[in-house]
């Protein structure tokens, strides 16, 4: 890369960190990562630029074909939960590519957060193409392409301090732009400690947040109620200095409220009534396919002594993001709330995650249906 | 019109919004491109809220209409209520299912400019087959307006357009810059064109080149 093209991507690295809060799309369709040849790996992604510029520079100098499936410019685990990346979209991107002509295998390696939305069954008999998931972090993937195995560490969520930063950075900058302005046009001198508020914030919720233990919200928002009086009586009151005051922690809460809104697997997100949900595991349906232990983002399964059924070993860890419930051949996981209603596999696939609750409707005659339909 | 999709009860409002009601005269003219006599087999690919299906039905075709959007179906299908029509859920890339010579005419309704271009080429090209004799593909779509001042005109309109629907998330579809090349390279010879809105949306009839 030259020099000016490594500033280029350094400010759209940052620009699209940022704000990825908003669609950044890529053309989606075949690339050539080296020079791939008819036996190479097929790798696919969504068209998220971002993600698709850091699966290219994380493949250097290896040889593959990377299929970019039309995700609305969105990333894969927001796509994959929100119905952008579907059974359809990959199906779509496999048969109209022209990677069918490329390659002898019928293999295609998908992101494992693409699981809650992509069904792999489904593909293989819409397409004839097989899919596996691969590591949950592209970082992973040489390692992964290399040995064609996927250890623990690579099946499991994790949110290290640069992620974390990466996510304040992202409820942090629309959130300064908005709050800067108004503070440009009310009380010029706020603007900056306005903004410095705002990111001091996100960074401190986003380092601190899930390690504060139960009193976590409390401990987050006095501190925050805290420092706009502080902030509010150092600059000797004011309407500004008030404005601030309020609008800081009001901030602060939403961030909270969110609970990172799914910017990561780590947390449930902003699912309250699903709080009351848990999966559940039928044990005489589970015939010990194990993908519901490939596919989850907390490594909650495991298999029993004789390898021969799944284990909901840690369903503490669970963040109900569906994925084990929609990827199981045997309908063997599905959601249970406290009172015994069930939702069956079936209403889980088809409505995803966050359709705005949609998923609670669930299907007539099914326990617990009449009640979902009153609401 | 992508981000209009992520609500069937938006769309259709929104469709009539930015194209100042013109859409209903493409609606109105695809129905009555694509159903020859009553009893036609009409293929609808991207069906979405039925505007058109509704239309194709009153005309008396027998209607199958795909869409990939679930939530969509589920409209068309309240709305048709009792009528001629089977829905399936399934992408525009899985007709190659369908059975060879099979229908009168097939529909492209707005949903051509959703495609990446890879996806249209596949999807025409694949329509021929599954056209019977004498069948014709009815293609309406937004198009690039032709050069000059409604082109400037066109982009002065789609810029807060474009800029609601990257906010609203979903990508944005762009208008098609060569509808009727594309449908000539999928093997259709060109049989009529009909333009409204300043030459920004576009019928085309075509049928398949001996």
């Amino acid at each position: 890369m030259t020099a000016t093209a490594r500033v280029k991507d350094g400010l759209l690295d940052f620009l699209q960190t940022a704000f990825r809060l908003f669609p950044w799309p890529t053309e989606p369709g075949l690339r050539k990562i080296g020079r791939p040849d008819a036996s190479s790996p097929v790798l696919l992604t969504g068209n998220f630029d971002l993600t698709v510029r850091r699966l290219v520079k994380a493949l250097e100098g290896r040889d593959a074909w990377l299929l970019v499936a039309p995700s609305g410019g969105i990333n894969v685990w927001c796509a994959s939960s929100g119905g952008h990346l579907s059974t359809h979209q990959v199906v779509t991107a496999l048969k109209t590519s022209g990677i069918a002509d490329q390659v002898s295998h019928r293999q295609v390696i998908l992101p494992q957060l693409a699981a809650t939305g992509v069904l792999a069954l489904d593909v293989f008999r819409r397409s004839r193409w097989q899919v596996r998931f691969g590591p949950v972090d592209l970082r992973d993937l040489p390692e992964y392409l290399e040995t064609r195995e996927k250890t623990d560490a690579m099946r499991r969520v994790t949110f290290p301090l640069r992620d974390r930063l990466q996510m304040a950075l992202m409820w942090a900058a629309p959130t300064a732009l908005v709050i800067g302005a108004l503070a440009l046009w009310l009380a010029p001198g706020w603007t900056l400690p306005c903004i410095a508020l705002v990111a001091a914030m996100s960074a401190s919720v986003f380092t601190l947040y899930d390690r504060l233990g139960v009193r976590r919200r409390e401990i987050l928002l006095t501190t925050s109620i805290a420092l706009a009086l502080a902030a509010t009586w150092s600059a000797d009151g004011g309407a500004a200095a008030l404005t601030a005051a309020v609008v800081a922690p009001a901030f602060l809460s939403a961030l909270l409220t969110l609970d990172y809104a799914g910017s990561t697997p780590l947390e449930g997100g902003s699912h309250f009534e699903e709080r009351s949900w848990h999966i559940a595991l039928d044990e005489a349906a589970c015939e010990g396919v194990f993908r519901c232990f490939e596919v989850c983002p907390e490594a909650c399964f495991e298999r029993d002594d004789a390898g021969r059924k799944a284990i909901l070993a840690h369903d503490e860890r669970c963040i109900r993001c569906g994925a084990c419930v929609v990827q199981c051949p045997k309908d063997a996981l599905f959601l249970e709330s406290d009172a015994g209603e069930r939702i069956p596999p079936d209403t889980i696939r088809r409505f995803k995650l966050n359709l705005l609750g949609k998923r609670k409707i669930v299907a007539p005659g099914a326990p617990g249906a009449n009640r979902a339909a009153g609401r | 019109m992508r981000w209009l999709e992520t609500s069937p009860e938006r769309y259709d409002a929104g469709m009539r919004l930015i194209t100042f009601g013109r859409v209903a005269h493409l609606h109105a003219g695809v129905a009555e491109a694509a159903v020859a006599k009553p009893g036609d087999r009409v293929l609808e690919i991207g069906c979405g809220t039925g505007a058109v299906t509704l239309r194709l039905l009153a005309r008396g075709a027998r209607v199958t209409a795909i869409d990939q959007s679930p939530d969509m179906i589920e409209q068309a299908k309240s709305r048709a209520g009792t009528a001629d029509v089977a829905f399936l859920e399934q992408t525009a890339a899985e007709i190659d299912a369908l059975p060879e010579a099979s229908f009168d005419a097939i529909v492209l309704s707005l949903c051509l400019s959703d495609m990446s271009a890879s996806e249209r080429a596949w999807v025409l090209g694949g329509c021929p087959r599954i056209l019977a004799p004498g069948g014709r593909l009815v293609a309406a779509d937004e198009v690039r307006a032709p050069a000059g001042w409604r082109r400037v005109l066109q982009r002065l309109w789609r810029l807060p357009q474009a800029a609601l629907g990257w906010l609203l998330t979903g990508a944005l579809s762009h208008p098609l810059a060569d509808l009727g090349g594309e449908l000539q390279r999928a093997g259709f010879a060109l049989r009529r064109e009909q333009r409204w809105l300043h030459g920004s949306l576009a019928l085309f009839v075509a049928e398949p080149s001996a």
